[in-house]
């Protein structure tokens, strides 16, 4: 059971990054960026590029992947969203799931369909007052936690992240003050870009590298968000944590096939009893 | 050659099928599905499961329209009070459990390995190339009395009521129209349609497996519907027959760059699917025609 606890509470780590870069481009930008499945599969991809093409130890790896990501959201807000500014959301929604077919296919294109995985030694798991940690999940603690930190004192303590707040909270008051709406705009591309580029590698750690890694985290992601709260990045944290506790513990009463099923449930239930999630703001429905 | 035309034509078929039933929940009642791949493949197998017990299989696409009707009112009973981003997310949510039912449910379904050998209707009747071009004749009667359904909904008072809420639920509300029902209705409408396509797929193919409903059969039916002109029937047509052909012809890529592997050819035409939709998004966003009004003065909203 307390074994359970602790393997949801990982992976739930695992789907809070990027329910973050979620959350933010949702709050600032006010569409659910659908490509980001397909951005955690491809930052997944560079560092992989890096780590074994190139033989770059991991944890750097890791960062270019990041960087990487980052300049990838850029590019694509550049092409994509900065001349859909001022349309509608559902079109921005429809762009983002355009994206998302050219940068899963991109990977395809580039790096196969083969499952891969990075250059790293297995190791024995640790045994620790009865559980078992293995080295992954080591990993994943700690770098979800300083990336939470991270986000949280640029949120928090930053100008820039007093700006990100404010063109959340009302985009036109925000421009009145003088805020740079395209600059508040790429700093969060660039922030959902760094925190799903380490995403990417944390689910490669953590089982395979293929196409598709990303897709199966956008269900859970999504849960994630809506759980806490549109444009709620800590509510996102705490969604992303409960998601993750709630499959594993499913694993008791359902086949593990269906872990994925109960981030649809949770979608379901939360849709229907507290559309604006446990921490949002009541503005959804019509 | 023949043989190649009917099937890209069978292709345009359903797809246009697909985009007709979008056309009717997105277009006309401003309900963004993103799962329709997940109802297209619930029409696909209950069409193949009913037709492979040996139902005949008219009866089977009856069941199959049955099945996808009442998931869709289901889907929009429970979502359709949702703004248009949470009902996408709700409806991409349904169309993955649709998937991993599938995958997982063997017994019923095959998993990954599909429902090989579903029986055709009116297979005695003809064979080989003959029969190709009799299931075409289906498939455009078929696609007729949909195209003909969908068209008197359009310009029906329950059209106009749709376009209504979909402009301002608030003033149509007022006016005496009740949101869900109609939204629910409408839904269900496009979700018979999506049955009919389905079961043709199923019975054309006579081999169906989870991988052929992915997240691309959305993309397909929303370019269609945006080069189309969201709302107007006719311009889905046309939406439909042009990104089947744009489609058809990246299958020619591979003539001209010999030195892409099968795998590449194959992620480079999806590549293009997306550039494709943002471009249209970004330089076309009205599409080729405009939406039915009752004064066909201007066009756009």
């Amino acid at each position: 059971m307390l074994q359970l606890l602790l393997n949801g509470v990982v992976s739930g780590l695992l789907v809070a990054l990027p329910a973050i870069a979620l959350s933010l481009t949702y709050g600032v930008l006010n569409f659910p960026n659908f490509a980001i499945g397909s951005m955690i599969t491809m930052g997944a991809y560079i560092a992989l590029f890096f780590n074994v093409d190139i033989g770059v130890p991991l944890l750097l790896a890791a960062g270019l992947g990041a960087v990487g990501l980052a300049c990838v959201a850029l590019i694509a807000d550049r092409l994509v969203y900065r001349p859909l500014r001022n349309s509608d959301h559902v079109t921005l929604l429809v762009a983002s799931m355009g994206v998302y077919f050219v940068l899963e296919n991109v990977v395809r294109f580039l790096w196969g369909s083969d499952i891969r995985g990075y250059d790293i030694a297995v190791a024995r798991p640790h045994r620790w007052l009865g559980l078992r940690v293995n080295n992954e999940q080591i990993t994943i603690l700690i770098v979800a936690l300083l990336a939470m930190v991270a986000v949280w004192f640029i949120l928090m303590k930053t100008p820039l992240g007093r700006a990100m707040r404010a063109v959340s909270d009302n985009p036109d008051l925000a421009g009145v003050r003088g805020i740079n709406r395209n600059r508040v705009i790429g700093a969060v591309w660039g922030i959902s870009g760094v925190l799903a580029g380490f995403a990417g590698v944390l689910v490669g750690m953590d089982g395979v590298i293929d196409p598709l890694m990303g897709w199966n985290y956008v269900l859970p992601v999504f849960a994630a968000v809506i759980l806490g709260g549109i444009g709620n990045p800590f509510g996102a944290v705490i969604g992303a944590i409960l998601i993750g506790v709630a499959e594993e513990l499913s694993t008791l009463i359902l086949p593990t096939t269906y872990r994925q099923a109960v981030a649809f449930l949770i979608i379901v239930l939360v849709l229907l009893l507290r559309p604006h999630g446990l921490f949002g703001k009541a503005r959804i429905s019509r | 050659m023949i043989g190649y035309f009917t099937a890209i034509l069978i292709f345009v078929i359903i797809s246009a099928l697909i985009g007709l039933a979008l056309n009717l929940q997105w277009g006309q009642a401003g309900m963004v599905n993103f799962g329709i791949f997940g109802f297209f493949a619930v029409g696909a197998y209950v069409a193949g499961l009913a037709a492979m017990a040996g139902v005949p299989t008219l009866i089977a696409a009856l069941l199959a329209v049955v099945a996808t009707v009442i998931l869709s009112a289901l889907v929009a009973l429970v979502s359709a009070r949702l703004r248009e981003d949470y009902l996408a997310i709700a409806t991409l949510a349904f169309a993955e459990a649709v998937r991993l039912f599938l995958l997982n449910e063997t017994w019923l379904t095959g998993g990954a390995n599909g429902l090989p050998g579903i029986p055709r209707p009116l297979s005695k009747v003809a064979s080989g190339l003959n029969y190709e071009l009799l299931f075409l004749g289906l498939s455009i009667t078929a696609f007729a009395l949909c195209f003909a359904f969908a068209q008197l909904l359009t310009v029906s008072p329950f059209g106009r009521v749709l376009r209504a809420l979909r402009e301002d639920d608030l003033v149509a509300s007022t006016l005496g129209k009740t949101t869900l029902s109609f939204r629910v209705r409408a839904f269900a409408a496009g979700g018979a349609i999506i049955g009919v396509a389905g079961s043709l797929h199923a019975f054309y193919f006579t081999y169906i497996d989870p991988t052929q409903f992915g997240a691309f059969v959305t993309a397909y039916a929303f370019m269609a519907v945006i080069a189309g002109g969201r709302g107007s029937n006719i311009g889905l047509l046309i939406g439909a027959v042009s990104v089947m052909v744009l489609l058809e012809g990246t299958r020619f890529l591979k003539d001209f760059m010999p030195f892409l592997d099968a795998g590449q050819a194959a992620s480079l035409r999806l590549i293009l699917i997306g550039v494709g939709l943002i471009l249209l998004l970004i330089y076309r966003p009205q599409g080729f025609v405009s939406e039915y009004r009752l004064q066909a003065k201007q066009g756009r909203e």
